[in-house]
């Protein structure tokens, strides 16, 4: 930090956006509010960039609407999903790193595995195409729904998730699982014929069970 | 006009953002692969840099591909991000870059080809606020893009004067001329800022 007290006009007036957003450095803070306290011309410049920031915030963009942002997301989503598919040895190299900087990661995979392996006996899962026998991982993208039309949800769950807690959880939404686990770890639930019929749509669905603790991403899937 | 009234009018300046949750969420992405933190790291950005990217001469429709770009590369560059910056300067700073690119390849058209036209602005408008918003919007047109990104980091975004030097990638001496030298422009077009209600109209 410099030692010199740059008290001039010129220097106070360029650093006065910064006094008016309140964001100017603590060493500068003091002697141009210093300055500024004396100097007319300084004063009513703070006032003027005061009335600018409030103009720039009032003349803001209109934000988008909720439902922009997460369909937005969700493109991001399925590109980011489509590239890791894309590439199956970058999978597997993930996979074999060190386990105690990926131990989350390997945790999450092999609950993941489980959760595919018991869980698709619980649900009765029935038309997931088998594993092909290059060993690619197919993302909830590639599947076919068991129904045709039938309302899907996209769902994550905790990795600590119990398969009793989670079969519950799909139960009472009358929901069942179709495919997955994507390279996200996103599984692929559809609505029951009964469920729809009782009002339930997937929108409504996803927003009940994102609520749930032992899931972490719900959203329902654009038809 | 009292200095003291005038501050009461303003808004809190939103600053940089709350760093050290945002840190745990994108150590969360670089570690597990969490898209859940992802999720809502993307939320806390979207409205930003729809609003910074619209000041950039973004048009809508092109928004959101430089928005998922610049998230595109948080999710695939999260575990190099090593704090030498804040992360909200990271992330806008990714964004600047991304829509600069975009911009100078022309893949994405700027807003500034088509002219502000003067006549649409009501003088006979009773509503103050409305009247300087389309000056401000005439006046900011008229800044060259660096200038303008400048004042709305400073601004609407709140950051600090070193802050708005990373994200632009220049010297804070350069931001401070570039700000003196919008303030000193929109001047020229913000009647109630240059203190002469109604000379431009």
């Amino acid at each position: 930090m410099s030692s010199r007290i740059p008290d001039t006009h010129a220097e106070a007036w360029a650093l006065l956006p910064w006094l008016a957003n309140g964001r100017i450095q603590a060493s500068d803070r003091e002697w141009v509010e210093a300055h500024v306290a004396g100097c007319e011309e300084c004063r009513a410049e703070v006032a003027s960039q005061r009335m600018m920031a409030t103009a720039m915030h009032r003349g803001a963009t209109p934000e988008a609407a909720a439902t922009d942002e997460q369909r937005s997301f969700n493109r991001l989503w399925a590109r980011i999903e489509a590239s890791e598919s894309a590439s199956p040895a970058n999978v597997a190299a993930e996979a074999t790193r060190p386990a105690t900087r990926y131990s989350r990661t390997v945790r999450w995979l092999a609950a993941a595995v489980v959760v595919q392996g018991f869980g698709l006996a619980l649900f009765g899962f029935n038309a997931v195409r088998e594993p092909p026998a290059d060993g690619q991982i197919h993302t909830v993208t590639t599947v076919q729904p068991s129904r045709l039309n039938a309302p899907m949800v996209r769902v994550a769950f905790a990795p600590d998730a119990s398969i009793a807690t989670i079969n519950t959880l799909l139960e009472h939404q009358g929901l069942s699982i179709v495919s997955g686990p994507g390279t996200a770890g996103n599984f692929t639930a559809e609505l029951s014929a009964d469920a729809v019929a009782s009002g339930a749509s997937a929108n409504s669905v996803a927003n009940v069970i994102a609520k749930d603790p032992n899931v972490t991403f719900a959203e329902p899937v654009a038809p | 006009m009292a200095l003291k009234s005038v501050e009461s009018q303003v808004p809190r300046a939103p600053g940089p953002g709350p760093d050290a949750s945002e840190r745990e969420l994108l150590d969360r992405v670089a570690k597990a692969r969490d898209q859940a933190a992802f999720r809502t790291l993307y939320g806390n950005y979207y409205q930003r840099l729809s609003r910074l990217l619209s000041r950039m001469s973004v048009r809508r429709e092109d928004i959101e591909e430089v928005i998922n770009d610049t998230f595109w590369v948080i999710w695939t560059k999260a575990g190099e991000f090593r704090g030498a910056s804040q992360l909200s300067t990271w992330i806008i700073g990714i964004a600047y870059r991304r829509a600069l690119n975009a911009l100078r390849r022309a893949k994405i058209r700027p807003v500034s080809d088509e002219p502000f036209d003067e006549d649409s602005i009501s003088v006979a408008s009773t509503d103050d606020a409305e009247t300087d918003g389309q000056w401000l919007s005439l006046g900011l047109s008229r800044l060259p893009v660096e200038q303008r990104m400048a004042l709305e980091l400073t601004y609407t975004l709140g950051h600090s004067c070193e802050e708005v030097a990373a994200i632009l990638d220049c010297p804070v001496n350069t931001v401070k001329t570039r700000l003196f030298r919008a303030r000193e422009t929109l001047k020229q077009v913000l009647p109630s800022l240059a203190g002469m209600p109604g000379e431009n109209s």
